[in-house]
C-alpha cells in the first residue's frame, strides 16, 4: 500500500506536474502522425503521470481518481484496435486495411488518418492501463490484490 | 469473406479473451460458457477453413492490405489449416474437461479463461505467421499465458512455473537473436523473401549462427532433449484442467514453427561447414526419441511419465521431418497431429485420476478400488496409439517415418523409431500392470464418471482411431505442404 507523501513541496509540485505530463502524453499521442511519438510512447507518458499521482497522493486519494477509473479498462485499448480492424473487415478489405474503413463522407486519406489515429489511441489506452495496473499491483505488497 | 478466414480464426479467441473482463463483470459464472462458445465457433471456422484450403488452395493473407515482403503476411496452407483445427478442437475439449476437474476457485476465475483464449490465439498466430518476427511475438503470447496457467495451481507449481519462465525467456531471447542475425544479413524478415536471399549466403557465419540460435530457441520451446528441463515438472504440477491443452499443443506448435523455418529457409541436402544440416537435426531427434523414452520408463509419477513420453515423441517427429523425403516429412507431420490428441488423452486420464482417486503415482493406481470403463477404455486405446498398432493414427505416422528412413537409407533413424516404440510399450506395460493390479470383484460397482468427461474421453479415442482410418487422405494433403522437399 502506498501512503500519501507528507512533504508540501512534493504535493504542490505534483499538482502542477501531473496535468502537464498528461497534456504532454496526449500531445505525443496525436503528434505521432507527423513526427516521433505515437501510441506506445504517449501511453507510457500517460501511465507515468498517473503513477506519479499515485505515488504522491496515495492510491485512494481524490487526486488519483483517474488511475482508479483507468484500472477498470483492462483490454479496452485492444478492443478499440481490434474494432477498427473489424470495421475494415466488414468494409470488405483485409484486417486493418484503412482504405476499407467504411465511414460515409470520408475520402481515402481521411480514412487512413482516422484509422491509424484510432488504433494509436487503442495502443495508448492499453499501455496506460497496463502501466497503472502494474504499479497498483506492486503497491499492494502482501495484501490480497483484487481488481479486474 | 472466405479470404478473411485466417484473421477471423485469430480474432475469435483473441477478442473474446480480452473482452472477457468487461462481458462478465456482473456475472462471473458466464466465463466458462462464453469461452466455450468462442471455442466452438472457432472449431466451426476451422472446419470451414480446412475445406476452403483443400478446395481452393492456400490463402495468403496480407494484413492491412500491405503485400509481403513489405507488409505482414500470414500463410494458410494445408499444414496450417489442419494444425489450427487440431488446436481448436483440443482447446474446446479442454474447456469441457476443465468443467469437470477444475477446482472451484479456478472454475470461477475470469483470468483463467482469458489466459486459455489468449494461449489459443497465440498458437493460431504461430501457425499462420509467414514472418520470423511474427512467430516471435506469438511465441511470447503463448509462453506468457502458459507460464501463468502452469502457476495457477499455486504452491510448488509456482516454482516450476518460474523455472519455465526463465528457460522460456532464454529460448525466446535466443530465437530473437537468431532473427536479428538473419535480418542483419538479408534485410528482410519474410520467410518467402528470406528463402530467395539465403541460399547464396548460407555458408556465411552470420546465417549459420542465426539459424543455430533460432533452432536452440525453438528447441527450448518444443522441449527437445537436452533442453527439456522445464517440461516434466511444469506439466506434473500444473492444474489438471489445462494440462491437456498445454501438453497437446504448445510444444507441437513450436515444432511446426521450426518445420516452417526449416523448409522455407534450409534446402534439403545443404551443408554448412561440411555438416549436413538435416542429418544433424535427425540425429538430435534420434537422441531425443531414445533418451525421452528411457526417462519415461523410470518415472514413478504418472504425469511425469506422460510428459517424458511427449518429449520422446518430439524427437520422433523431428526425425520424420528431417529425413529429407516426402514420405518421412508427411509421416512426421501426421504423427504430430496424432501426438496432439494422444497427449491430450493421456493428460485427461491423469487429471481424472487425481480428481476421482487422488492417484498421482503408479503405486497409487494399485489401490484403485473401482475402475471406470471410460478411463480404462481410453487408456487402452491411447496405449495402442502410442505404441503404434493399427488401426490407430500412431501406427501410420510411425510406419511412414520408418519407410522414409529406409528410403533415405538412414538405418539409425529407423532403428530409433522402433526402439522408442519398444520403450513406449515398456512403460505402458508398467502402467497397465499397476492399473489392473486390484482384481475387480463381482460386487464392486464401476465408477461412474461425469457425462462431459466421458464425452471428452470418447472424442479423443474416436479421433485417434479416425485419424488412422483417414490416414490416406490426410497424408495426401500433408504431402502438398511438403511438396518442395
Amino acid at each position: 500500500m502506498i501512503h500519501p507523501h507528507d512533504s508540501a513541496i512534493v504535493r504542490t509540485l505534483g499538482r502542477i506536474v501531473v496535468p502537464v505530463a498528461q497534456l504532454f502524453g496526449f500531445y505525443v499521442l496525436i503528434f505521432g502522425q507527423h513526427g516521433p511519438g505515437g501510441g506506445f510512447v504517449g501511453g507510457v507518458v500517460l501511465a507515468a503521470s498517473m503513477i506519479l499521482a499515485i505515488l504522491i497522493f496515495g492510491v485512494n486519494a481524490d487526486d488519483s481518481r483517474l488511475a482508479q477509473i483507468v484500472l477498470h479498462g483492462d483490454g479496452l485499448g485492444l478492443l478499440i484496435f481490434a474494432g477498427v480492424g473489424g470495421l475494415c473487415l466488414i468494409g470488405g478489405g483485409q484486417f486493418l486495411n484503412y482504405t476499407h474503413l467504411e465511414i460515409p463522407a470520408l475520402d481515402e486519406p481521411s480514412r487512413h488518418y482516422l484509422g491509424i489515429m484510432l488504433t494509436q489511441i487503442g495502443v495508448a489506452a492499453d499501455v496506460a492501463v497496463t502501466g497503472v495496473s502494474i504499479a497498483i499491483s506492486l503497491s499492494f505488497e502482501g495484501d490480497e490484490v483484487s481488481h479486474g | 469473406m472466405s479470404s478473411n478466414l485466417p484473421i477471423l480464426l485469430f480474432l475469435v479467441p483473441f477478442v473474446t479473451g480480452i473482452a472477457m473482463p468487461m462481458l462478465t463483470a456482473k456475472r462471473r459464472s458466464w466465463c466458462g460458457p462464453l469461452a466455450m462458445a468462442a471455442q466452438s465457433l472457432m472449431v466451426v471456422l476451422g472446419i470451414v477453413n480446412l475445406r476452403t484450403v483443400l478446395s481452393e488452395g492456400s490463402i495468403e493473407y496480407a494484413l492491412g492490405g500491405w503485400a509481403a515482403p513489405l507488409g505482414i503476411a500470414w500463410i494458410d496452407d494445408p499444414l496450417a489449416a489442419v494444425m489450427v483445427l487440431t488446436v481448436s478442437i483440443i482447446a474446446l475439449l479442454t474447456l469441457i474437461y476443465s468443467g469437470v476437474v477444475a477446482s472451484s476457485s479456478l472454475d470461477k476465475s475470469m483470468p483463467y479463461y482469458t489466459l486459455i483464449l489468449l494461449l489459443v490465439s497465440g498458437l493460431v498466430g504461430i501457425v499462420f505467421a509467414a514472418d520470423l518476427f511474427n512467430v516471435f511475438v506469438f511465441l511470447e503470447v503463448v509462453a506468457i499465458s502458459a507460464y501463468a496457467l502452469v502457476g495457477a495451481a499455486g504452491g510448488s507449481a509456482l516454482v516450476y512455473a518460474f523455472r519455465y519462465l526463465l528457460l522460456g525467456s532464454l529460448g525466446a531471447t535466443l530465437y530473437l537473436l537468431g532473427v536479428a542475425h538473419l535480418y542483419a544479413v538479408t534485410g528482410t524478415l519474410n520467410m518467402a523473401d528470406l528463402a530467395v536471399r539465403l541460399p547464396e549466403i548460407i555458408t556465411s557465419t552470420a546465417v549459420a549462427g542465426g539459424l543455430i540460435y533460432i533452432f536452440l530457441g525453438l528447441s527450448i520451446k518444443m522441449a527437445l532433449i537436452p533442453l527439456h528441463g522445464w517440461l516434466p515438472d511444469a506439466y506434473a504440477s500444473a492444474p489438471g484442467a489445462v494440462t491437456p491443452l498445454l501438453a497437446g499443443t504448445v510444444t507441437k506448435v513450436s515444432l511446426v514453427a521450426w518445420v516452417r523455418i526449416e523448409y522455407s529457409l534450409i534446402a534439403p541436402g545443404i551443408e554448412v561447414g561440411h555438416v549436413p544440416v538435416l542429418v544433424l537435426l535427425e540425429e538430435l531427434g534420434v537422441i531425443a526419441a531414445l533418451v525421452g523414452g528411457a526417462l519415461a520408463l523410470i518415472q514413478t509419477d504418472l504425469r511425469r511419465m506422460f510428459a517424458y513420453g511427449g518429449i520422446s515423441h518430439v524427437g520422433l517427429i523431428l526425425i520424420g521431418v528431417s529425413l529429407g523425403n516426402p514420405t518421412g516429412f508427411a509421416g512426421g507431420l501426421f504423427y504430430l497431429i496424432n501426438d496432439a490428441f494422444m497427449q491430450a488423452a493421456l493428460f485427461m486420464i491423469a487429471g481424472a485420476m487425481v480428481h476421482y482417486y487422488g492417484a498421482r503415482s503408479l503405486n497409487d493406481l494399485r489401490s484403485m478400488q473401482q475402475r471406470s470403463p471410460w478411463l480404462t477404455g481410453t487408456l487402452v486405446i491411447v496405449a495402442i496409439a502410442m505404441v503404434g498398432l493399427p488401426p490407430t493414427g500412431g501406427f501410420f505416422g510411425k510406419w511412414n517415418i520408418v519407410l522414409g528412413a529406409l528410403e533415405a537409407q538412414h538405418y539409425l533413424a529407423a532403428f530409433a523409431v522402433v526402439a522408442s516404440t519398444l520403450l513406449t510399450l515398456a512403460y505402458f506395460v508398467r502402467i497397465l500392470t499397476n492399473w489392473f493390479h486390484q482384481p475387480q470383484t463381482a460386487d464392486s460397482e464401476p465408477l461412474v464418471v461425469s457425462r462431459s468427461l466421458s464425452f471428452c474421453l470418447g472424442f479423443v479415442s474416436i479421433a485417434m482411431i479416425a485419424l488412422g482410418l483417414l490416414s490416406d487422405s490426410i497424408f495426401e494433403f500433408l504431402l502438398q505442404t511438403g511438396g518442395g522437399v
